[in-house]
């Protein structure tokens, strides 16, 4: 099992407020790993380190490292970090323009030339977002106009077109029916072949369903990680238990 | 390549972003310069102690009281209907209009703003300049109360706008409250409103003064430009800003009086300095 | 009861008294249309003036006046929206940002004839620009940065935050996540700005006096190193300095700037209410 991120004893803090506190953590390769926990919990915080969109808080300050393939991501260029590990939001977040210009947006600005690469390479990002077969006659369609849970999928699209190694999802389904919950779950179990992904929810059902792991997270402490067929049925830790079986949170 | 461009542009725009202070500071040095070799030469207790502004009389005198007085005269009077008038039709704006009442007045306001100053002195020289002569029976209509008149109109839009916007930032729970204890909507107003606003609202009246103050081609239309003490309102007096107006374009590049009008400048550049900063002071104060 | 009838009169009175901002621009747009309305041929907008300007046209002011504004603009506006990236992208909240930020509003509140004396000394004489177009487009610049600054910022802060996550999350730089998302969805703001800019800097006199403005040149400007008319300036002098002006000229003038800067600042709010329909997000 190879570790593709490792954190280690990761703490942060806004203004002066504890957000995480001496988080130690691995994510294997391939595997989508859960983060439950109530609100204010530190699940947020925990992704947005994870690809330093936490820097954009200028209040934002941490302690510890966070490796990827071994080497601190707080050392590299935040840009080279973030194209290896994209990012999908709690809302569907398209930007205001054509689906298609909406999936080639970072390989454009990656310098990616050429009608016939970029076609392809929307294409393909389209095809493992399972939007395509919807979405290649509707092309140059306002993205906006598309529904949620497409617009979600194509904000999948969007982070696989700059073929990142990581995925971190923030809450992708806090707004979707079932419906396009489940097709944005089937779409992940699909693209798991080739990318870790580390899934965070509110939804305890979808990280059971999903993860191939899943961690609680409580106050800003990591309580609990494990196997989920562990983790929901006979957790270690009391105030686990206590969220799975919906008794808080 | 890409990132040294990104460099490049990033410097720029650090450099355009601190543009204003580099305007700022020189603005003051260029008056400072002028103003510094006119003291050379000419003492600045003179000038700023001195009561005769006789820039062409041999020898010249620049003494630039009566220019403060006028524009004091003018800027005093012209707040005085201004502030009454702004405050009430912010309060207006903010609390009671309807909605359409609302947009009609917010746009005559903008339209107000937008009329050029030179056309606002051209109107009041043919329209209340003789009006004021005949009603008063003076020799002239061209006097402080006819400018601040025009002026006090001019300071209107940035007393409305401004203080309506801090009218309007006093959180409901304030309103709630008092509406809750029984006041009616007017004592909530006064009562609670307008204090909790007033920071905003003196911010507002600062800026309007400030643009009063720096206020020249309608001055320099409708006041008659003596420069003298004036003895009454109705007196013709000639303000700092319409005399640089006035007398720039007759001197000679260099000279003393060159220089003088110069010294007014930079005086004229140290009040407003003043008035903005402390009309932004409270307006900070009221954003808090 | 006693305190409902003092609501009553509150109000009224404050209604009458905001009535009263109607006073001016009704008045003036009354008295210039009457007097004025019948000067407004097309011989009067675009021929020359003649017999020292109390026949004839006023072309060239009008001429003038449009070149140095939109030179004024073309300057100040990509400076301006370049300060504005700055500060709302880039400052940190520390003491430089302040004293920035102090600067714009002390130069916001610089009295216009100052302007004036610091373009006279700094692009006339020291720069050698002489009075010209570009000297008079210069010294407005800098007295509109301010609004531009302003008006830009408030243009890029209105777009929503989450579309520079989006494409900051996707490896892409700072610069270019301004250069392709923030500023395409903030230039109906910056456009509107610009123009309500443009119009005010049409009416402006003390500034270009000794910088721009010229009392009387018979042909039109060549280049930018040219003295020209201007219209503000032109309603100065011909209703003080001329005597015996024909009354109706003089009218038409300032009738003709009031329209001019009332149709540029009417486009402008025409702008803001389309963008502001189409807006997508």
């Amino acid at each position: 099992m190879v570790e593709k991120i490792k954190v280690e004893r990761f703490t942060c803090w806004y203004y002066d407020v504890l957000a995480l506190q001496a988080i130690t953590l691995a994510v294997h390769e391939h595997e989508i790993l859960g983060i439950i926990g109530p609100a204010n919990s530190g699940k947020t915080s925990f992704i947005r380190s994870l690809n330093r969109l936490n820097d954009l808080n200028l209040t934002f300050r941490k302690q510890g490292t966070v490796l990827l393939d071994g080497k601190d991501i707080y050392a590299m260029n935040p840009e080279a970090l973030r194209r290896r590990v994209g990012m999908v939001f709690a809302m569907p977040l398209s930007l205001p323009m054509s689906v298609y210009d909406n999936v080639a947006y970072g390989p454009r600005r990656h310098g990616r030339r050429g009608k016939k690469r970029l076609d392809e390479t929307v294409e393909k990002a389209l095809v493992a977002a399972s939007l395509w077969d919807e979405m290649k006659d509707r092309l140059s369609d306002s993205a906006l106009k598309l529904s949620g849970g497409q617009q979600q999928r194509l904000c999948l699209a969007r982070t696989l077109a700059v073929e990142p190694e990581v995925i971190l999802f923030d809450e992708p389904c806090s707004g979707l029916d079932p419906i396009s919950t489940a097709k944005v779950e089937e779409t992940m179990l699909e693209l798991k072949q080739k990318y870790t992904m580390v899934l965070v929810t509110n939804n305890i059902k979808q990280a059971s369903r999903v993860s191939d792991r899943t961690a609680f997270f409580l106050s800003g402490e990591l309580v609990e990680i494990d196997v989920p067929s562990r983790l929901f049925v006979t957790p270690r830790d009391k105030r686990t238990e206590d969220y799975v079986t919906g008794r808080f949170g | 390549m890409k990132r040294l461009f990104d460099w490049i542009i990033e410097r720029f725009i650090f450099l355009c972003g601190i543009l204003a202070v580099i305007f700022v500071a020189l603005i003051f040095l260029f008056l400072l310069r002028e103003g510094v070799s006119f003291f050379g030469s000419y003492s600045p207790i003179k000038f700023v102690g001195g009561i005769y502004w006789y820039p062409t009389s041999d020898p010249p005198q620049f003494g630039i009281i009566s220019l403060i007085v006028g524009s004091l005269f003018v800027t005093v009077l012209a707040a005085c209907l201004a502030i009454p008038l702004g405050v009430a039709t912010a309060l207006f704006i903010a609390e009671i209009a309807p909605r359409w009442l609302k947009d009609v007045l917010k746009t005559v306001i903008e339209l107000l703003a937008a009329i050029p100053s030179v056309v606002i002195g051209f109107i009041g020289m043919v329209t209340l300049v003789p009006l004021v002569r005949q009603a008063l029976n003076l020799p002239t209509g061209l006097s402080a109360f006819s400018g601040a008149l025009m002026l006090g109109f001019m300071a209107l839009p940035t007393i409305v706008t401004i203080s309506e916007d801090a009218i309007r930032t006093v959180p409901w729970s304030y309103k709630e409250g008092a509406i809750a204890l029984g006041a009616t909507r007017w004592q909530t107003m006064y009562r609670i409103i307008l204090p909790a606003a007033l920071p905003g609202i003196l911010g507002a009246v600062m800026l309007g003064v400030g643009r009063v103050i720096g206020e020249t081609m309608a001055v320099m239309m409708i006041t008659g430009n003596a420069a003298h003490i004036p003895g009454s309102v109705f007196d013709p007096v000639r303000t700092m800003t319409a005399t640089i107006a006035a007398e720039m374009g007759e001197t000679v590049r260099g000279s003393p009086h060159y220089e003088a009008l110069f010294a007014i400048g930079l005086v004229l550049f140290v009040i407003t300095f003043i008035v903005n900063f402390t009309a932004d002071t409270f307006l900070r104060k009221a954003r808090r | 009861m006693k305190s409902r009838t003092a609501q009553r009169i509150a109000f009224a009175v404050l209604l009458a008294v905001s009535c009263v901002v109607f006073l001016p621009v009704v008045s003036i747009f009354v008295i210039l249309v009457k007097e004025g309305g019948g000067a407004l041929t097309p011989e009067f907008l675009f021929t020359m003036p003649s017999e020292g300007m109390r026949s004839g046209g006023i072309l060239p002011a009008i001429i003038g006046t449009l070149l140095i504004v939109v030179c004024a603009i073309a300057v100040t506006l990509p400076v301006g929206v370049l300060a504005a990236i700055y500060l709302n992208e880039y400052a940190k909240d520390n003491l430089l940002t302040r004293v920035i930020r102090l600067a714009i509003v002390n130069l916001a509140g610089v009295p216009s004839v100052v302007f004036g004396l610091f373009g006279l000394a700094l692009f006339v004489m020291m720069l050698n620009l002489g009075v010209s177009v570009i000297a008079g487009a210069l010294t407005l610049s800098i007295m509109e940065l301010p609004s531009i600054i302003t008006t830009s910022r408030n243009a890029l802060s209105s777009v929503p935050a989450s579309f520079r996550e989006v494409s900051l999350s996707l490896g892409v730089s700072r610069w270019r996540t301004i250069r392709h998302v923030v500023l395409p969805n903030a230039v109906p703001g910056i456009l509107t700005g610009a123009i309500l800019s443009l119009a005010r800097i049409a009416g402006e006199t003390a500034p270009i006096l000794f910088t721009a403005a010229a009392f009387y040149v018979t042909r039109l400007p060549h280049s930018l190193s040219d003295q020209v008319m201007a219209l503000p300036y032109h309603l100065y002098i011909i209703s003080t300095q001329i005597p015996n002006m024909p009354s109706k000229l003089t009218y038409g003038t300032a009738l003709t700037l009031v329209l001019l800067v009332f149709l540029m600042s009417l486009a402008a709010i025409i702008l803001r209410i389309i963008f502001r329909r189409r807006k997508k997000w």
